[in-house]
């Protein structure tokens, strides 16, 4: 499973922080390879950008277990469109109150 | 791109995934993916070119430059609005030049701050950034604020304080420079709540009841369940909507967040302090700014005040700056220090 989050920005939102998932069992073999080329496109160490307040993308592969097998993090304006579009249409986790903030 | 190259160019992939995509990956994949790679490092080259136009050399004055984005992702973007033009008729441009104008001034008439390195640095702002853009954020240079989506939020110039919360990051960078990462990032934006706060409450000629205590009122459109941001006074009592989620902030240290969401925290556990400084700034009543704003100032350019100090260590320097400028036993130092006892920070 793919796992994508928005986070950052002026607040923290638990609401719109919440993970989003690509079951990738579900995906064609043209989506699959898609997603496979969107992360080997990932810009890498962009998290470390100057400033404040600036929204960020996590992007982690999991496994059936609920293991992180891979995690990269993301600084929005460098993300992909394509990875954003993925974002957008991906299944929303449900919302926890009070507990989505924490580890 | 070939298998023997993968690796060096994107270390931060895991091998085995290296392997599929080099071994198992098409070459119309290999090339998109290659393509991609350019486009972003074409893009990472513009990020951070910006060059400050010049500053102010006249103590007291400042030199605001507003740009419009045009609702594209570019930065500076046209310049629209600078220093002595008049209104422009656009509520984000002008906006965010009366914005810079009452930060600059509460930093200069109060503290004597020549902008935010206290040498007169040019005040740059971009409005109208990305289309229905639903953030503002500082990016090291200048303050960025995108027009809202309509639904949840408005343009993000609509509330002075969250542009003087974007300036002060900006003093920061110039001071104690704090991590932007677990209690030192919740510091960070804690000071930034502090002085929008203070602006607003400068602008408004509030005394401490009369002032709401809330970090951008006005963002939220009607259709959310919330007055603002985050409230300094009652912290985590923000909003409780169903999109948005239920406001996290804690307002005590025996709640205080451990995570790694939202770098350590930063814009949750700031609950602590801002609630700290409301309540120092209550105790002493009147304006906020002229003592409790004083002691945090103090602080805020206090070369102890370390990279990546904590809530202790701060809360321990403003019970010292409060004591250098009022006294030890001054009404001041005094409802400094109950205030941090008050949210867990001090025994």
């Amino acid at each position: 499973m793919l796992r994508l989050s928005r986070e950052g920005g002026l607040a923290h939102f638990p609401g719109l922080a919440r993970p989003r998932c690509v079951h990738c069992t579900g995906c064609s073999e043209e989506q699959l390879g898609e997603l496979q080329s969107l992360l080997l496109a990932l810009p890498g160490a962009s998290v470390a950008e100057a400033g404040n307040d600036r929204r960020r993308f996590c992007v982690a592969l999991v496994g059936e277990g609920g293991e992180v097998l891979w995690s990269q993090v993301v600084a929005e304006e460098s993300a992909p469109q394509a990875l954003l579009a993925w974002w957008r249409r991906a299944e929303i986790a449900p919302l926890q109150k009070k507990t989505d903030g924490q580890a | 791109m070939t298998a023997s190259n993968l690796p060096m160019a994107r270390p931060f992939l895991p091998p085995y995934l290296l392997e599929r995509v080099a071994t198992g990956g098409s070459a119309r994949l290999r090339e998109c993916a290659r393509h991609t790679l350019l486009v972003d490092s074409r893009f990472r080259a513009r990020a951070g070119a910006v060059t400050l136009p010049p500053g102010s050399e006249r103590r007291g004055e400042p030199a605001r430059y507003v740009h419009s984005a045009e609702q594209q992702q570019v930065l500076p973007g046209k310049l629209v609005r600078r220093e002595g033009q008049g209104e422009s008729g656009d509520s984000a441009i002008d906006e965010a030049y009366h914005g810079l104008g009452a930060t600059y001034r509460l930093f200069w008439e109060v503290y004597r701050r020549h902008s935010l390195d206290d040498q007169g640095m040019a005040l740059l702002a971009t409005v109208h950034y990305g289309k229905e853009y639903e953030n503002a954020f500082w990016d090291g240079n200048q303050m960025v604020f995108g027009d809202g989506d309509g639904e949840l939020f408005n343009r993000f110039t609509i509330a002075v304080d969250i542009i003087a919360h974007e300036l002060t990051h900006g003093v920061i960078q110039h001071e104690a420079a704090l991590e932007y990462a677990y209690q030192a990032g919740a510091l960070n934006e804690s000071l930034s709540d502090v002085f929008g706060t203070l602006v607003k409450q400068y602008q408004g000629e509030q005394r401490v009841e009369q002032a709401d205590w809330l970090v951008g009122e006005g963002l939220f459109t009607d259709r959310v369940a919330g007055r603002a941001l985050r409230s300094m006074a009652e912290p985590g009592t923000a909003y409780d909507d169903p999109l948005l989620g239920s406001d996290p902030q804690p307002g005590h240290m025996n709640d205080l967040v451990e995570t790694h969401e939202d770098n350590g925290g930063v814009h949750i556990n700031s609950g602590i302090p801002n609630r700290a400084f409301h309540l120092a700034a209550m105790a002493l009543g009147g304006h906020a700014w002229e003592r409790a704003g004083w002691v945090w100032y103090d602080t805020l350019v206090d070369q102890r005040l370390g990279r990546n100090s904590d809530f202790a260590t701060f809360a321990g320097l403003t019970q010292d700056n409060a004591a250098r400028r009022f006294g030890a036993t001054s009404e001041v130092a005094e409802a400094v220090l109950a205030a941090w006892r008050t949210v867990g920070v001090l025994p």
